[in-house]
């Protein structure tokens, strides 16, 4: 009898935090669909207020049509700094913890803890310092200030150290004598052999960048430019800006990633696991 | 093979390795590294953006910023922020994980359920929460008003108003801790919990005894994270309330983005991150002192 209740009283726990986790998501996914009038009509507790009327995807031709806030373009330049970051970000990063994790050579020690400080550093420090860098550089509204100073993750060397490591040694020394050179073991053998730490660590490079918000909000002023979560944030402080639209805005932009994530979340649970039980 | 070797490093070898990490370093030197000594230079200026000219400042800014209300107000606010969420979220999250690490039918639906909040980014989750919070048609307040309970405006009343960016922030994040705990978790063995069932302890006994001090250093880990995160809260102060009503969520990082790209005053704004900086330095390393751990298994 007991054991019931306390069983009971589990999965009342679990399905009301699995409704809180959901709720917003949902909401903001169905008043989407929803008309301007309709998103402020229903202010009692009804079936109405929880499943849309008249559906429409007005709100999402809006966002997409408007010329002055063209999201699409917004979500164009988002996916392009984003995949170029993720590129560049895996080549630089592994070749690093490549030599690491495998190569011999003096002063390996200072240069590894002088990475390694590097993450103490919190980035609202070096943010003020960085933007003047890039004025300097004339970057300032261009994606170049989006891409270069974002490639270099000292976080993700660590992660791809560990997984090299595995890489028994007499592999690489075999392939030595059979004459090949260090960029190519690292192409041929090391790089395969970490295909789902790479997987993972693209993911998250992705993902951070998909979501970077204070850093393209420092250093792009020019709408055009402009990166999907800086503007979906100017996309209130418009007036009359109808909540459909914003929520048209946020859906789209979040409902890719979602799917992308409920195939892929192995990888990325493995990357944040990576990081908080071996570290 | 007539060569010798006295070095006790392979040429080709180490130069090939200083190929391989060239990119990565020279990236590093010029976006971390002389950024971070170039802020602690312009923290003895006064450097302003729209005048243009800068000039020496000495200890001026440190000692005006030590003297500043409002930096000292943000500094409260980040700091009440952090002793809410670290306790509160790590409850709920140690809570939610060890609800699914057992195997059971449906098990995957509600781990991957408690994880989606961490996919939707922070800009969109604060958005989201804006319009929930809103008074007049937020879903929040007529959800309360439908089952009879008083309205709550998180975003003008200065009192609560911190209380709603916790609830954000913690909905946010919950997953997230969940999976670095059910790693923790799994990491404990069995056995353990056999022999104390045999020994006749209650759940709550085991918990106590064997899950919690096990856990520790996955607890360290969640705990110094948690709070660095939490003392650096910006993105949902942006957009929710931009640190009002009334100043009541402006936050350390808010208030250097404010002097820094607002009012331009780069040189007050980094003796601001640089001191900020020291704080969560000191208070990692004291939490780090409190977790060291011994603990085997």
């Amino acid at each position: 009898m007991n054991r019931n209740i306390a069983a009971g009283a589990r999965w009342i726990v679990m399905i009301v935090f699995a409704v809180i986790s959901l709720f917003p998501i949902y909401w903001m996914v169905m008043s989407s669909f929803r008309t301007h009038e309709e998103i402020f009509k229903y202010t009692t507790l009804s079936r109405e207020l929880f499943i849309p009327v008249n559906w429409t995807l007005q709100n999402y031709k809006d966002i997409f049509l408007d010329p002055s806030k063209p999201f699409g373009r917004y979500m164009l330049n988002t996916l392009f700094v984003a995949v170029i970051v993720t590129g560049f970000g895996l080549a630089v990063n592994s070749m690093a913890a490549f030599a690491f994790a495998k190569l011999r050579f003096p002063f390996k020690k200072i240069l590894l803890t002088l990475f390694m400080s590097s993450l103490v550093i919190p980035y609202e420090v070096i943010m003020i310092p960085q933007y003047l860098l890039m004025r300097d550089l004339d970057w300032i509204n261009s994606f170049t200030a989006l891409i270069v100073p974002q490639i270099v993750w000292v976080f993700g060397i660590f992660m791809l150290v560990q997984f090299f490591a595995d890489i028994p040694r007499d592999i690489l020394d075999a392939a030595r004598m059979d004459g090949a050179s260090w960029m190519r073991i690292y192409n041929k053998i090391v790089l395969p052999a970490a295909v789902p730490a790479l997987i993972t660590l693209g993911i998250m490079t992705f993902l951070n960048q998909w979501d970077s918000f204070l850093w393209p909000l420092v250093v792009i002023n020019e709408e055009k430019k402009q990166v999907i979560q800086v503007a979906i944030s100017s996309f209130q402080s418009l007036r009359n800006i109808s909540w459909g639209k914003i929520l048209a805005a946020t859906s789209i932009s979040s409902i890719p990633i979602l799917v992308v994530f409920l195939f892929l979340q192995r990888y990325y649970v493995q990357g944040i696991t990576m990081s908080g039980v071996k570290g | 093979m007539q060569r010798l070797r006295f070095a006790a490093y392979d040429k080709q070898e180490s130069r090939a390795a200083f190929l391989f990490i060239i990119p990565a370093f020279a990236l590093l030197a010029v976006f971390i590294f002389y950024p971070m000594i170039q802020a602690l230079w312009i923290s003895f200026q006064n450097y302003n953006l729209i005048s243009s000219h800068s000039s020496f400042a000495g200890m001026d800014n440190y000692r005006k910023l030590l003297s500043d209300g409002s930096f000292g107000d943000s500094l409260w606010h980040s700091f009440y922020f952090t002793l809410v969420v670290l306790p509160v979220q790590t409850a709920i999250s140690l809570g939610l994980a060890i609800l699914v690490q057992k195997k059971f039918r449906g098990v995957g639906f509600f781990r991957t359920v408690y994880f989606i909040p961490v996919v939707v980014s922070f800009a969109i989750a604060s958005t989201i929460f804006r319009l929930i919070y809103n008074k007049d048609y937020g879903m929040l307040n007529v959800i309360l008003k439908g089952i009879g309970l008083p309205s709550v405006d998180f975003l003008s009343n200065p009192d609560i108003s911190m209380l709603g960016i916790i609830v954000l922030c913690i909905w946010r994040a919950m997953g997230f801790v969940m999976v670095i705990f059910l790693a923790g978790l799994n990491n404990i063995p069995e056995s353990l919990y056999e022999a104390a069932h045999v020994d006749g302890a209650s759940p709550i006994q085991r918990f106590f005894l064997i899950t919690l001090p096990l856990l520790k250093r996955t607890m360290a880990f969640v705990v110094i994270i948690t709070t660095m995160d939490a003392l650096k809260i910006f993105i949902p102060i942006y957009i929710t309330t931009s640190g009002g009503p009334a100043g009541s969520t402006s936050t350390v990082v808010h208030f250097i983005y404010e002097t820094a790209f607002k009012q331009m005053n780069m040189g007050y704004a980094a003796v601001a991150a640089f001191l900020f900086f020291f704080l969560v330095l000191i208070i990692s390393i004291v939490q780090l002192r409190v977790f060291r751990t011994d603990v085997e298994y």
